[in-house]
């Protein structure tokens, strides 16, 4: 996955600085910015190959020796933390409350700052969102230098632009993100998961019936063959909204424990895919699913190439993870798939690629209308264009 | 023909003579926001009836290098829809469709001018509604609540504008018309959407917004809980929490508000009681009778003096009611008065409220609180009487309670915006490189500076040649936080 850029710059000798304070930080991209050099932002690695491959850089500036517990404000439910913190530990250190984040990437690593500037999310992205919806705060080291701060330790607070949004899917090349508190929620008292065995059709039907009842699931999502619905709540809260989730599939499986756990291992390891697999992410409207399942399935008839999907039923979140076959069929289904997305009016993210894939098909699809002000805000922000280059190529450099 | 004159004909030319308006007194009517201290007079109003009209109407405004500002309904209370003398402003109260309701993908089309409250009547008869709930919903425009991420009673449990807006669509300030953001709310690259979003119309006129909708709760529960301090009032609320219940809202009123409210809409709150405490629950029934239980057991652990449960949705009407005129009704028990909209750390309310009783005392000003305690969004109200002179200290109490409420570790604004209002106080609670990070972004948007300048960020023309000095952030002092 991401050894491929960690290995590309060890082997390119590309020397790498890794500051444990803001201020730190703050001087050593002042430095790069004198010296001109090109930086490489790099968390745990977890998701250098999502977007477009980044050219050469100067230097790669190693954010996990940011990870002080800065501020844990256990009343408030608010904690600040040094950005390279793995959502992993922070969450360890955490009392009877969570970040509402389930990303697949979490477990390996994942930094805090790395899954706000890729705005990434699991399952329960359909009930709490992603990173975007629970910083409430801020502070980011531009390329020149400047620190900047934006929201605060309030859960309401509109004083001010709020820069985490710009940071938010921003992959590394507006500015590093150094600091961040988070809302925090209370850890349910319990939860289940309804699976029900479905096609995608009658997966998104059944979602659609689902979501028609005030039962109020936390997550829908379907994979391999299953609409995987979960409650979390009071004990008795959940037994009664699983007791009546059940009634109104009429067939399917609960799962408690472990065996939950599982089934949404199980769906993080697709999403998060292996060596030599191709892994996208698509936003779509979410009645779109069936159709787009089918054309999947058409552009993956041939023996080779298996193709997995995922997606969050209610949101219209998918990923793809293609295994199996040549660069040139994976592109060809990439390319294909695509094509039907964006025609649809959704987006594509490559989180990662089989080796070869790059020669064959472009990263990123089509330009947005938004191009020329995503253009704009780079050069206000990074205006030497040094930090993350290439990595959303052709749209900006 | 002057600039102003050649304008007014292109603007004639686009929306049609009706559609602009240039006679004087007719300006008059579009000269404050909700914030009627600050008045300016427009140049030309024009009133456009479609995205493509809207985005001419910017392109010539741009080409002319003339400032528009855009409005919706004009309930904003921090000036931020305050005209530009010798500017445009863009009122979109000619787009007021809503163009479509989409249960399946639980989500709808709106038009900018459409009010918050009819597109939860156009959802619901698909049981769906639209979570975001101003006080001020029957009248002000998602286009507002877009550009000011307005909040309301029930933001606690579900979010503010910016969590329940899935896409725009909008002119930037040299006349391009874009979507940002999506169908759902995963998109490629830096969110767009979440930027513009309380951006209090300086980055761009939004002129369509895909809203999500929410199923209606199966149930709703709402008591009223007179507590006798506030302090007991605020620590129910940080009992809540605590116990890991997440109300749908929770709303304290003191003694003051009380008075006012009950004078305008008698909706039955105990007259003599120094704080009430409206606290409603929504979700699957069961669950939340659960859980309704457990909030009765923490009012009264915190020694609650009675307790009012709706018994129906008229009762539950009723108490709403009473919150939701504080405001409006303080007319009823002083002749003028401020709102601030300052927000604390909810564990620092008892600190906040005592600290501005004292400061209310010693400026010789009664001070009315109604406020959003589970999000630690205050309402101050202070009163005063113009006649007698008391304007100056009021405004001066008025800012001060803003910044005390920065100084305990909070933000100037939850909801209302800065506008043309705080814009001088933002040195406050931003340093220099943040504000100049902010106008970065501004400038990526506008370069010319025409899209409702003067507002957000504090200018020398506007705050004098210095906007004040920096005053740390209270973690920051603390050695928490750093700035370096
Ligand atoms: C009695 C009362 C109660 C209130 N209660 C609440 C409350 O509970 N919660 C809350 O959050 N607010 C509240 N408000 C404040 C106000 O109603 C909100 O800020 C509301 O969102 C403003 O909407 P509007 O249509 O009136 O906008 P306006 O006042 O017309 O404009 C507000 C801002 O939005 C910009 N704008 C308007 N339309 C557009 C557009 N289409 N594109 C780009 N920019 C645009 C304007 O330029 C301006 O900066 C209250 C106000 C009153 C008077």
């Amino acid at each position: 996955m991401s050894s491929s850029v960690s290995d590309r710059m060890q082997a390119r000798d590309v020397p790498t600085v890794r500051p444990s304070d803001l201020r730190q930080a703050r001087d050593l991209m002042f430095e790069a910015a004198r010296s001109g050099q090109r930086v490489l932002l790099h968390g745990a690695g977890t998701a250098q190959s999502w977007g477009a491959p980044v050219g050469d850089v100067d230097v790669v500036l190693d954010t996990t020796g940011l990870d002080q517990l800065l501020a844990y404000n256990p009343a408030d439910m608010t904690v600040a933390v040094g950005a390279g913190m793995s959502l992993a530990a922070l969450q360890e250190r955490l009392d009877g409350q969570r970040v509402a984040l389930d990303a697949a990437r979490i477990p390996l690593g994942a930094t805090v700052g790395g899954l706000l500037a890729t705005a990434d999310g699991g399952p329960l992205r359909a009930t709490y969102g992603t990173l975007r919806d629970l910083v409430i705060g801020v502070t980011v080291v531009l390329a020149d230098g400047t620190v900047a701060r934006s929201g605060g330790h309030v859960i309401k607070n509109v004083a001010g632009y709020d820069l985490t949004k710009l940071f938010s899917g921003s992959l590394g090349t507006l500015g590093l993100v150094a600091e961040v508190v988070l809302r925090l929620h209370p850890l349910p008292e319990a939860t289940a998961t309804l699976a029900v065995p479905c096609d995608v059709a009658a997966g998104f039907a059944h979602a659609t019936a689902l979501l028609a009842c005030p039962l109020e699931p936390v997550a829908l999502d379907w994979h391999e063959g299953r609409l995987l619905i979960r409650f979390e709540g009071t004990r008795s809260g959940v037994a009664t909204r699983v007791r009546k989730a059940v009634a109104l599939a009429a067939s399917g499986e609960v799962l408690e424990g472990a065996d939950e756990t599982a089934v949404w291992q199980a769906l993080a390891g697709t999403v998060v895919g292996g060596d030599g697999d191709t892994v996208l992410r698509a936003g779509t409207r979410p009645d779109l699913l069936p159709q787009l399942a089918a054309r999947l399935d058409a552009l993956t008839t041939g023996p080779s190439v298996k193709a997995t999907l995922t997606s969050s039923v209610g949101i219209g979140v998918h990923t793809v993870r293609l295994r199996g076959g040549q660069p040139a069929e994976h592109a060809a289904v990439l390319a294909g798939w695509r094509s039907e997305v964006l025609a649809a009016g959704g987006s594509v993210t490559l989180h990662q690629r089989i080796p070869g894939l790059d020669e064959l098909v472009g990263s990123w699809g089509r330009a947005p209308a938004t191009a020329p002000l995503l253009r704009a805000l780079k050069k206000r922000m990074d205006h030497d264009e040094r930090l993350g280059p290439g990595r959303f190529a052709p749209w900006f450099a | 023909m002057n600039a102003i004159e050649h304008l007014r004909d292109t603007l004639r030319a686009i929306v049609g003579p009706a559609g602009v308006i240039s006679e004087p007194t007719e300006l008059r009517t579009y000269e404050c926001d909700g914030l009627a201290g600050y008045r300016v007079t427009p140049a030309l109003v024009v009133l456009p009836s479609s995205s493509a009209e809207v985005a001419e109407v910017v392109a010539a405004c741009h080409r002319a290098q003339i400032p528009f500002v855009a409005r919706g309904a004009g309930t904003g209370l921090s000036g931020g829809a305050l005209p530009v003398a010798d500017g445009v402003v863009v009122s979109l109260q000619r787009m007021r469709a809503v163009l479509e309701v989409d249960p399946t993908n639980h989500r709808a089309v709106v038009e900018p001018g459409v009010t918050n409250l009819a597109i939860s009547q156009a959802a619901s008869a698909y049981d769906l509604y639209y979570a975001p709930d101003p006080s001020s919903q029957q009248v002000c425009t998602i286009g507002g609540n877009v550009a000011e991420n307005s909040g309301g009673a029930h933001c606690l449990k579900y979010g503010f504008t910016t969590h329940h807006v899935l896409a725009l669509e909008a002119v930037l300030p040299d006349g391009t018309l874009v979507w940002l953001g999506g169908d759902s709310p995963e998109v490629a690259g830096p969110d767009l959407r979440g930027l513009v979003v309380g951006s209090e119309g300086t980055l761009a006129v939004v002129t369509k917004v895909v809203v999500r909708l929410l199923r209606k709760p199966e149930t709703v529960r709402t008591l009223l809980a007179d507590f006798p301090s506030i302090e007991q009032a605020a620590d129910t609320v940080t009992g809540i929490i605590a116990a890991g219940v997440v109300p749908a809202a929770m709303e304290i009123m003191d003694q003051l508000a009380i008075e006012a409210s009950e004078a305008a809409v008698g909706a039955g709150y105990t007259l003599d009681t120094p704080a009430a405490l409206v606290i409603e629950l929504d979700g699957p029934a069961d669950e939340c009778g659960e859980l309704f239980e457990t909030v009765q057991k923490i009012c009264h652990a915190n020694g609650t003096t009675k307790i009012r449960i709706a018994a129906d949705d008229t009762e539950r009407a009723r108490i709403w009611t009473g919150r939701k005129a504080a405001f409006a009704a303080m007319g009823r028990i002083s002749p003028n008065y401020f709102v601030q909209d300052g927000v604390v750390p909810r564990t620092r309310l008892t600190e906040a409220l005592s600290t501005i009783a004292a400061m209310g005392a010693e400026a010789s000003l009664r001070v009315a609180n109604v406020f959003h305690a589970g999000d630690g969004n205050l309402h101050p109200l202070v009163l005063y009487d113009e006649s007698r002179g008391e304007h100056d200290r009021a405004e001066k109490l008025s800012k001060a309670i803003a910044e005390l409420c920065v100084d305990l570790g909070g933000s100037l604004s939850g909801e209302h915006g800065i506008g043309t209002d705080k814009a001088c106080s933002m040195p406050v609670m931003f340093g220099k490189e943040d504000l100049a990070t902010m106008d970065r972004v501004r400038r990526a948007f506008d370069p010319d500076g025409l899209c409702n300048p003067g507002k957000v960020l504090p200018t020398p023309r506007l705050c004098g040649e210095k906007p004040g000095p920096y005053r740390p952030h209270p973690l920051e002092a603390a050695g928490v936080i750093e700035r370096l």
